[in-house]
């Protein structure tokens, strides 16, 4: 008798993802967001996991550049689609700048928000290379810290805008 | 995380998308930013077993066409709104209401269409009903309200919480609706029906295409606050929207419409307290009175911890606010006259 070859369940599709540069093809059902894609089937667990319904931010990620949410974007709607996330911000061992920030500043505590906090300052250095602090605060605005009470992130944004902040943990 | 497994469809018009609800019925959603649809799936509130995503088709930019009208196509993002030099030159409150939606994040996401088409919003009601609340409330389809246990079946209290509606319809805009019959023009504010349950006055298979804000007319101000706890990454308490004409003799008012959002379970315009301006001279006494008849005539939900007198009270004096700013503006005194955002 011949096996009867495996399928996959009719609503699962191939996506390909390029995340950091490197393309993934993983089969993907329509209810899977984009952050339990990356984490559990990539396997990139740097994008966090956090409230699921769009109050913390732990989980952004840049979708074509864009800061978005992906505990709350369907990881089937992004097939073909650019993404960056946390651990594409790094050069091999050399921290980006603003990751080397984020240190001097002490700008980290638990950590579990600094991914999300990453990469929206990463998208708006890229837009606005010299933002003024209101402007930090508000691109910062969707996502929550429960540490560091957020001056040293906004401090760790104008140092790596090199805006005359000068390193407190060197 | 979503618990259940639903079909996904993304079809490459907003057409095909229409016909796709149409044949789906009930069991279908139509899915734009997600960032409402995709939460409330999560904890239940709605289960479609088919979602259509728009993800596939890509908005056209906003466009002035030749009678000064902006169009807007409906998925447009909330980010792309508050930056557009033209949405910010043409109809800035538009452009203040986007900005003034959630976080950053959401806001990329986010499309006007889908945020004119949010869900109400109830403490009770969005939260998952596995644990305090087993029972299914009205609005779930059962037999039960939780804030308000004497409310007849009929009867949702939940709050509509758009932020850029208010706006809209204080401009006195339009939505262009695709479905089944082609394609129809309405005013924004009969895109709700005024009931918790149904929020929305949508057929089978129709789907928001685009906005359309009518050319502001000669000496128009406006005015637009979005009261909350924080002031940022949350839902307002009450939303503020005024759009004024003055006469030539920039004092007296001609026309206004005054809305109020986040109180009730659609925007509420202020019909009364519209009227007793329309002719008077806003001088401070004038306004500040005229703020104390908006707060007055208002009746609003107690919502998300908020008391009615407490939501009155800040309606009374950021009203008398709002109305200041556009008499200002109308003026051609107003400080932020091209769209600037006051944070």
């Amino acid at each position: 008798m011949t096996e009867t070859p495996k399928r996959p369940k009719s609503n699962s599709r191939l996506i390909a993802l390029c995340v950091n540069g490197e393309w993934h093809e993983v089969t993907v059902k329509p209810r899977h967001m984009l952050v339990e894609v990356l984490r559990e089937m990539i396997g990139l667990t740097g994008t966090k996991d956090g409230c699921e319904q769009g109050t913390c931010g732990a989980c952004t990620v840049l979708l074509d550049e864009r800061p978005v949410l992906s505990c709350m974007t369907l990881a089937a709607d992004c097939d073909g689609r650019q993404l960056r996330t946390v651990e594409g911000l790094a050069e091999g061992e050399k921290l980006s700048v603003l990751q080397q920030a984020f240190l001097d500043q002490g700008a980290v505590q638990c950590g579990f928000c600094t991914p999300g906090m990453l990469l929206s300052a990463t998208a708006l250095l890229e837009r606005t290379p010299k933002p003024t602090t209101d402007e930090i605060k508000k691109a910062l605005e969707g996502n929550l810290c429960r540490c560091t009470g957020y001056n040293a992130i906004v401090a760790a944004v104008l140092q790596a805008s090199d805006q005359g902040v000068t390193p407190l943990m060197k | 995380m979503i618990l259940y497994d639903f079909d996904l469809e993304r079809p490459n018009t907003l057409e095909e998308a229409s016909a796709l609800l149409r044949d789906k019925g009930a069991d279908a959603r139509v899915l734009a930013g997600g960032t409402d649809l995709l939460p409330n799936m999560r904890v239940e509130v709605v289960r479609p077993a088919t979602v259509v995503s728009l993800g596939a088709i890509t908005p056209r930019d906003p466009v002035r066409e030749t009678d000064g009208t902006v169009r807007i196509d409906a998925l447009t993002r909330l980010a792309t709104l508050e930056g557009s030099d033209l949405i910010r030159a043409a109809c800035p409150m538009l452009a203040e209401a986007a900005h003034r939606v959630a976080g950053n994040q959401i806001r990329q996401m986010g499309t006007l269409g889908g945020n004119l088409c949010q869900e109400t919003r109830c403490l009770y009601y969005n939260q998952k009903h596995d644990y305090q609340f087993k029972a299914p409330c009205y609005k779930r389809g059962g037999e039960v309200c939780y804030p308000y246990p004497n409310n007849d079946r009929d009867t949702c209290w939940s709050v509509y919480m758009s932020d850029t509606a208010p706006a809209l319809i204080a401009l006195g805009a339009e939505v262009e609706i695709v479905g089944p019959g082609g394609t129809r023009r309405q005013p924004v504010e009969q895109l709700f029906t005024g009931s918790g349950l149904t929020p929305h006055a949508l057929g089978a298979g129709e789907i928001l295409s685009a906005v359309l804000v009518p050319p502001a007319e000669p000496r128009f101000g406006w005015g637009y606050h979005k009261s909350s706890r924080r002031g940022g990454l949350e839902f307002g308490m009450a939303v503020m929207a005024v759009g004024l004409t003055l006469d030539g003799d920039g004092a007296t008012c001609r026309g206004a419409r005054m809305v109020i959002g986040a109180v009730r379970e659609k925007p509420i315009r202020l019909t009364a307290t519209e009227q007793a301006m329309t002719g008077a001279k806003l001088d401070e006494a004038k306004i500040a009175e005229l703020a104390a008849a908006a707060a007055k005539e208002i009746n609003p939900l107690p919502h998300h911890g908020f008391t009615k007198s407490y939501i009155r009270d800040n309606i009374k004096i950021h009203m008398r606010r709002v109305l200041s700013e556009a008499t200002a503006r109308a003026r051609g005194t107003g400080t932020a006259e091209n769209g600037g955002h006051h944070d």
